[in-house]
């Protein structure tokens, strides 16, 4: 019989040859790397620190952020809406919100974004009327669809499409026995959908809303080819002047970043809430001590 | 609204696509009465039980629930859908308790109970509370209305879910196998719980695999097999004395 040797001896983890080129060929690629971004003079830090709380920039930066918001709000909105319509027993009604989806997935948002800033070609005028009677107002299209208004509208609209997918799928992972309970107690569809199912739908939509949230704060770029004085063509403003393309690129993307670490740290933070081993136990949940549960029950 | 509690069918069929799976049900179950229904699994027990709340359609034959057609209201005709108000209100009359209990996860036990009244029925919040309050001591789990269910043991978990059938003001109650899910230990709690209630003279139809449940307390006993009623009778009588070979083949492998 051998003595078994009970001594707390540290465990030690594996590591491979691999694991040491890789350190080394990764610190040096990262160190070249930061030695010619930091000498290259074409990079003009300089510049970039000049212009990073520059004033266009900054309003720039917040119009980034109200369409962000706006478009994801309004988007999430008309995206429920077509969730329930998609779900919906009455075929054209289904129909029609997968129609729509498939259509506003199916195409790039930077077309839908250009298609709106020119949809006066289609509809010069918009016609809001009371039908059968004289009330009724035009209104010029070219006027309405303004470049922030374009570009509201197409972010809006296509997020919707991305947001009823998401928030379907949210309804969808709600257990069929949830429902029939639901049912069996004669619940109306309205408050089946307010009280069972987007409460449970929850854990699995927010976290995918926060995704959206942070590719959308990117997306909005794409409506400086409409004109909208967002960061990006804030930036492009300013090195049409002054011809320093680089640098306030280098500052557009700078904000880009800050922003999305900012808000990856609360979409992390909802994740880890909403997990799913987390998700059986509301946050409301007290914490309980079960002193004789067999004593009560009995 | 008549008070009423009884169940009849005449030549119910169901098929789910290609698939029969209900022929030619007839069922009579008087108010009061506690019915068991028992057979082998894919016999078709639980979609007699689930065609009486309206969670599957039938596709033919007659279907009365409280004297009244269910889901659907006659004409010369045809038999043509109730809208979706009418039907829940029929739904209302009779309570289902699931083999997995399934209580709303995102409720305490208190509000799952109090969900039926105040959701659906529009009733009073303090007087719902109240009842739910006694609802929960009726089921042995007084004290438990504010953890959630996934804090409930299964058989305390089922328990609740009777409550909240119950909070409905039922005429009938409908058990899916409610102990199919649960470890033997908790079994009995959740049966002393119906027992309980088939002596407050509630309509009850169970469909069970607990014999001895059926032998206890249920009045008559019906015995399914491949989408047919094979036997029917007094309880004690279809368990002693089976007269078809088929009961007396699937009891001698379960008792």
């Amino acid at each position: 019989m051998n003595a078994i040797d009970p001594a707390l001896k540290p465990r030690l983890r594996r590591r491979s040859t691999f694991e040491f080129v890789a350190w080394v060929v990764c610190s040096l690629l990262a160190l070249g790397i930061l030695i010619s971004v930091s000498t290259n003079p074409n990079f003009k830090w300089g510049v970039v620190a000049q212009y990073f709380t520059h004033e266009t920039i900054l309003r720039g930066l917040m119009l980034t952020i109200f369409l962000t918001i706006a478009s994801m709000a309004l988007g999430t909105l008309l995206g429920l809406a077509l969730a329930i319509m998609r779900g919906s027993s009455i075929k054209p009604i289904a129909a029609t919100a997968g129609v729509y989806i498939t259509i506003f997935r199916g195409t790039p948002v930077l077309v839908q974004l250009i298609f709106w800033f020119n949809v006066a070609a289609l509809y010069p005028n918009l016609a809001i009327g009371i039908p059968f009677t004289d009330i009724s107002t035009a209104i010029d299209m070219n006027a309405l669809m303004a470049p922030i208004t374009a570009a509201l509208v197409g972010l809006t609209l296509n997020e919707a499409a991305y947001m009823a997918e998401i928030i379907r799928g949210g309804f969808s992972a709600v257990g069929k026995g949830q429902i029939e309970a639901a049912d069996s107690l004669g619940m109306s569809g309205w408050t089946k959908m307010r009280k069972v199912i987007i409460p449970q739908a929850m854990p699995s939509i927010i976290p995918a809303t926060g995704n959206q949230v942070i590719g959308m704060f990117k997306e909005t770029s794409l409506v400086s080819v409409l004109g909208v004085a967002e960061l990006l063509q804030s930036a492009q403003l300013i090195y049409a002047r002054t011809y320093e393309t680089i640098p306030l690129l280098i500052v557009a993307s700078l904000w880009y970043l800050v922003m999305t670490l900012l808000l990856s740290y609360p979409q992390s933070k909802l994740e880890q809430k909403y997990s799913r081993t987390t998700s059986r136990l509301p946050r409301k949940a007290k914490p309980v001590v079960l002193t004789d549960p067999e004593g009560i029950a009995r | 609204m008549s008070n009423d509690g009884t169940i009849l069918a005449r030549k119910i069929g169901k098929s789910f696509g290609p698939k029969t799976v209900l022929k030619d049900i007839d069922l009579e179950i008087a108010s009061g009465e506690i019915c068991c229904i028992i057979g082998p699994s894919g016999s078709g027990k639980s979609t007699v039980l689930r065609c009486i709340n309206g969670l599957e359609t039938v596709d033919s034959g007659v279907l009365k629930v409280n004297g009244e057609d269910f889901g659907y209201y006659e004409t010369d005709t045809a038999y043509h859908a109730l809208p979706p108000k009418k039907l829940a209100e029929q739904r209302t009359r009779v309570g289902m308790v699931f083999q997995s209990f399934n209580l709303f996860p995102n409720m305490t036990a208190h509000e799952n109970i109090m969900s039926g009244p105040v959701l659906v029925k529009r009733a009073d919040k303090k007087q719902s509370a109240k009842r739910a309050h006694e609802l929960l001591a009726s089921v042995g789990l007084a004290g438990f209305g504010d953890y959630y269910p996934a804090q409930l043991s299964g058989g305390q978990q089922q328990r609740v879910a009777i409550a909240r059938s119950l909070a409905m003001d039922p005429e009938i109650m409908l058990f899916d196998e409610p102990t199919s899910a649960l470890d033997p230990e908790k079994v009995g709690e959740v049966l002393a719980v119906m027992k309980q209630l088939a002596k407050k003279g509630m309509t009850m139809v169970v469909v069970t695999h607990e014999m001895g449940f059926a032998r206890e307390v249920a009045d008559s006993l019906i015995f399914m097999d491949d989408g047919y009623v094979i036997e029917r009778g007094d309880a004690r009588e279809v368990l002693t004395n089976p007269k078809e070979p088929r009961t007396q083949a699937f009891l001698e492998q379960v008792l």
